[in-house]
């Protein structure tokens, strides 16, 4: 795979530039239900420096919209992770829905598998989905860490006898060259009926291998949008493309930013209350 | 541009996304609660949050940041410049964080700057840093100097630093220091230029021989400023000499010590042997007959002489020879006084004894600068001697007007040295030290000042390092040397970090008169030393001198046979006067056969010489 060249890129400036989107999430207090969580999405583009699209919700248990019995014990925990889940991802599409809508970009990379909007976020995703494809945004997902096993099942497949039971990640360490790519056919991609199409790629000289999604209706910009993503990822780097790390480190809530926010614009009585744990009054 | 962090009544630090700070700016902080405040930049930092210093982590490569470039989004936009300010007074309260910051107008630093105006002070240089603020500068500060950056000669373009000559008298004295090459004999150029301008009556010890104002500097087209009427230089044992009717038996302890190291013993005999008053004759008839007693021997042979001598003269010459003996061969031994004695011709012969200052004083009286010059050890001593005198002299005129008596007038005066460690070394006594030292500490009463420049400051007397009261310090690299500077200057830590980075020609001007140190760079001098030429280039110059003059005496020669050489010399010797032996005149013409200058040809009688082809 060869990186594109300035002009290439300058084209795409023409066109819109790119924009990068990243949710990011961060908890303050102890054990359920007595946290609160932050959720923060940004879609930063590489063209209009100023007024990047921050969009930002919040989450506590004990003021959920649903009514409950919040002592209820029964599947709590499952619960919550979904939740989280579900409001992270909603974030991410509604900023990068608000970015094609108000930048008009020419793609959108979103950090993380799109498989996941489309479980968590269902309508919101469809709605991202068509938008991009009425106006020919192309949307891209890169997965830093890949989860999937569809390698070894194929392998499983042909080879029984070896009983193949591992991740893609573990497969492919090292295997790659320096900008080498598997196409994965579609029939053997579990996130076909999702609607994706997917790559691996090492991007960078670390032996680790990156994931990419793309909507299937545009598939053949897959190899193209390859480039841009092994253009824009440092050769030392771990592997993910610099713009998304640039996009990742404004996005974070860090602990000081989420404990100033509590102590200012919650009550005293009630942030101690419900919100410190024991373990946050430790001093040795 | 705004103060972010924590703050403290001293020092603040400041942030801006577009505006870099520089070293030694000077900004003002609009604090709400208190009146405006004003701090001087004392460290400057840029930072990326997006390039971090990660080592071994992530490390992102020049093309990727292209590339992002290349897509709209220049990551140089994301660096924030961050700077260190040092208020000048104390605030009451700590600054208030988010003030606004802004750089201050001409008018309201000026007071800080600029001391003396022109007429009444040294234009010594450019203040580092201070072109925004120079912009709105009254037109009397404007244009009156050159600096020469590596671009060549400049216009000014910052705020003059101008020495105010009057606060001499209240802050005595200045030290320059700096290693070699740092600038430091530039800088004490300039200010002798300076002093020039002024008709301040000076004195130069110029062991170098490279206090010269003739000469013009290459970089000024025309000549602005001519100083060939306000200097004199003067040669000791050629110009000036000492007057040995003056002289103290201490003095002419060190002059003999000048000469060549003397011991004890000579020491004791001088003593013993140096009436006052005498001069130079009487004294060396002393010696002289002293010796010639001692040649004898005993006692009972100069009575022998006496007795046997041919006339009245001869008599009377022994006798007087015998009274010597008599009173001085116990205390004086021979081969002392023989030291004594030759020592003594040494220094004559070198002329000291046949001049006086004179030329000098008058100089002096008529303000001039004078440079005297000599070597070192002749210098020291003879410094002695001068400075001695004239401080004195100084002292004697300004004593009397206190007491009403007359006494001629004599004006006040700066007395300059380079090299000033070797006149007022640290640890242990030299001639020229204990007058240097009693200047440094009263010479302000009565109008004498010094002007010391060392490349060593850690080797310079203690005592008179603690009584300059304005420093010029150019780079240095020795760290015993900035420790020394550390302790016996204002400078900041921070400072001190920059003294072995300064370019040549920039120095740190700590004045008691200013309250603060100012980092100021020295202006272009008007005329040059002598010493500038690269020797380097000097050798090649002289290499190609001598090839033309050789040139010129064979060409009308040519051809040259070989065999002819000898007949060639001795031509060469009646027309020119000059000698060369058969050898070196073939060596010469191989020289200049390899270089192509004449081409060497082989005949039937052996080689033949003649006029290159090309020519």
């Amino acid at each position: 795979m060869e990186k594109l060249d300035n002009k290439h890129l300058a084209l795409y400036e023409a066109k819109g530039g790119i924009v990068g989107v990243d949710g990011s999430t961060n908890r303050v207090g102890g054990a359920y239900p007595h946290f609160v969580e932050v959720f923060q999405g940004l879609a930063k583009s590489t063209l209009i420096n100023e007024d990047p699209i921050y969009m930002a919700d919040i989450h506590s248990p004990l003021f959920s919209d649903i009514p409950k019995n919040i002592l209820e014990e029964d599947a709590k925990k499952e619960k919550e992770r979904e939740t989280k889940n579900r409001l992270l991802s909603d974030i991410e599409v509604k900023v990068a829905l608000e970015a094609a809508k108000k930048y008009k970009p020419y793609g959108i990379i979103m950090d993380g598998s799109l498989i996941r909007y489309y479980i968590y976020s269902y309508d919101l995703w469809m709605e991202l989905r068509n938008e991009c494809e009425e106006r020919g945004i192309i949307l891209l997902g890169v997965i830093k860490d890949i989860k999937t096993t569809i390698i070894g099942e194929i392998l499983g497949e042909v080879y029984p006898e070896f009983k193949i039971n591992a991740y893609d990640r573990e497969l492919l360490f090292g295997i790659l060259d320096y900008g080498e790519v598997i196409v994965i056919e579609d029939e053997v991609n579990s996130k076909k009926e999702s609607g994706y199409s997917s790559v691996f790629m090492r991007s960078s000289l670390s032996p680790t291998v990156i994931g990419m999604d793309i909507i299937d209706s545009q598939k053949p910009y897959l190899e193209e949008m390859s480039r841009l993503v092994f253009t824009l990822t440092p050769e030392n780097s771990r592997g993910v493309p610099l713009w998304l790390d640039l996009v990742d480190k404004e996005v974070q809530i860090s602990d000081a930013i989420m404990k100033n926010l509590l102590e200012r614009y919650l009550d005293r009585d009630i942030y101690e209350r419900f919100f410190v744990s024991e373990r946050a009054r430790r001093t040795l | 541009m705004k103060v972010v962090g924590i703050t403290t009544q001293q020092e603040v630090f400041v942030g801006s996304r577009t505006r870099n700070f520089r070293i030694n700016e000077f900004i003002i902080i609009e604090d709400p609660q208190q009146k405006e405040l004003m701090g001087e930049v004392v460290e400057a930092h840029t930072f990326n949050r997006y390039i971090p210093l990660n080592i071994g982590g992530d490390f992102i490569d020049n093309s990727v940041l292209e590339s992002l470039k290349s897509l709209g989004y220049n990551i140089d936009e994301e660096t924030i410049y961050i700077g260190k300010v040092r208020l000048l007074n104390e605030a009451l309260y700590p600054v208030l964080t988010g003030s606004d910051i802004r750089l201050p107008k001409f008018h309201e630093v000026k007071d800080l700057m600029i001391k003396a105006t022109k007429e009444e002070g040294l234009v010594l240089g450019t203040i580092r840093n201070t072109d925004d603020m120079a912009v709105e500068m009254d037109q009397e500060f404007q244009n009156l100097l050159y600096t020469y950056e590596d671009e060549g000669l400049c216009q000014q373009r910052e705020i003059p630093f101008i020495l105010d000559l009057k606060s001499m008298h209240q802050y005595p004295h200045i030290g320059v220091f700096g290693g070699s090459g740092s600038g430091k004999s530039f800088g004490l150029r300039v200010l002798l230029e300076e002093l020039m301008q002024h008709n301040i009556p000076t004195i130069v010890l110029d062991p170098h021989f490279e206090m010269d104002f003739s000469e013009t500097a290459s970089y000024f087209e025309d000549k602005t400023l001519d100083f060939t009427d306000r200097f004199k230089c003067l040669q000791v044992g050629y110009h000036v000499g000492v007057k040995f009717q003056d002289l103290s038996a201490q003095d002419l302890k060190n002059l003999l010590d000048a000469a060549s190291n003397i011991t004890d013993a000579m020491n004791n005999a001088v003593d013993v042997l140096f009436k006052n008053r005498d001069s130079f004759q009487s004294f060396y008839n002393r010696l002289r007959m002293l010796i010639e007693a001692q040649e004898e021997g005993s006692l009972d042979k100069i009575e022998n002489r006496i007795r046997e001598a041919d006339n009245e003269e001869e008599r009377k010459a022994w006798i007087e020879r015998r009274e010597l003996y008599l009173s001085y061969d116990k205390t004086c031994p021979y081969s002392s006084v023989r030291g004594i004695m030759w020592r003594l011709k040494r220094l004559d012969n070198e002329g000291i004894f046949s001049k006086d200052i004179r030329e000098i004083e008058e100089g002096l009286q008529s303000g001039k600068l004078i440079v005297v010059q000599g070597n070192t050890r002749i210098l020291q001593v003879f410094s002695t001697y001068l400075l001695n005198n004239l401080y004195h002299k100084r002292r004697d005129y300004k004593d009397s007007l206190y007491k009403n008596t007359v006494t001629d007038y004599f004006p006040p005066f700066i007395v300059v040295t380079d090299e000033a460690h070797n006149f007022a070394p640290k640890g242990y006594n030299s001639p020229s030290k204990s007058i240097l030292k009693e200047i440094s500490q009263e010479g302000r009463k009565y109008g004498v000042f010094l002007i010391l420049a060392t490349q060593r400051p850690t080797l310079l007397d203690e005592t008179i390092t603690a009584q300059l009261n304005t420093k010029f310090i150019f780079r240095t690299v020795r760290a015993s040397d900035i420790q020394t500077i550390k302790e016996e200057t204002d400078l900041t830590v921070e400072e001190t970090r920059r003294l072995p980075y300064l370019r040549t020609g920039d120095v740190f001007i700590s004045s008691a008169s200013m309250g603060r140190t100012i980092f100021a760079r020295i202006r272009a001098a008007i005329t040059s030393s002598p010493h500038t030429e690269n020797p380097f280039d000097e050798l090649k110059n002289k290499e190609k001198e001598d090839e033309e003059k050789f040139m010129n005496i064979i060409k009308d020669k040519l051809p040259i046979m070989e065999t002819d050489l000898i007949q060639l010399i001795s031509e060469i010797e009646k027309e020119f006067n000059i000698t060369f032996t058969k050898d070196t005149l073939e060596d010469r013409l191989k020289i200049l056969s390899q270089k192509g200058l004449i081409s060497r040809e082989e005949t039937i009688f052996g080689y033949r010489y003649i006029m290159s082809n090309d020519e």
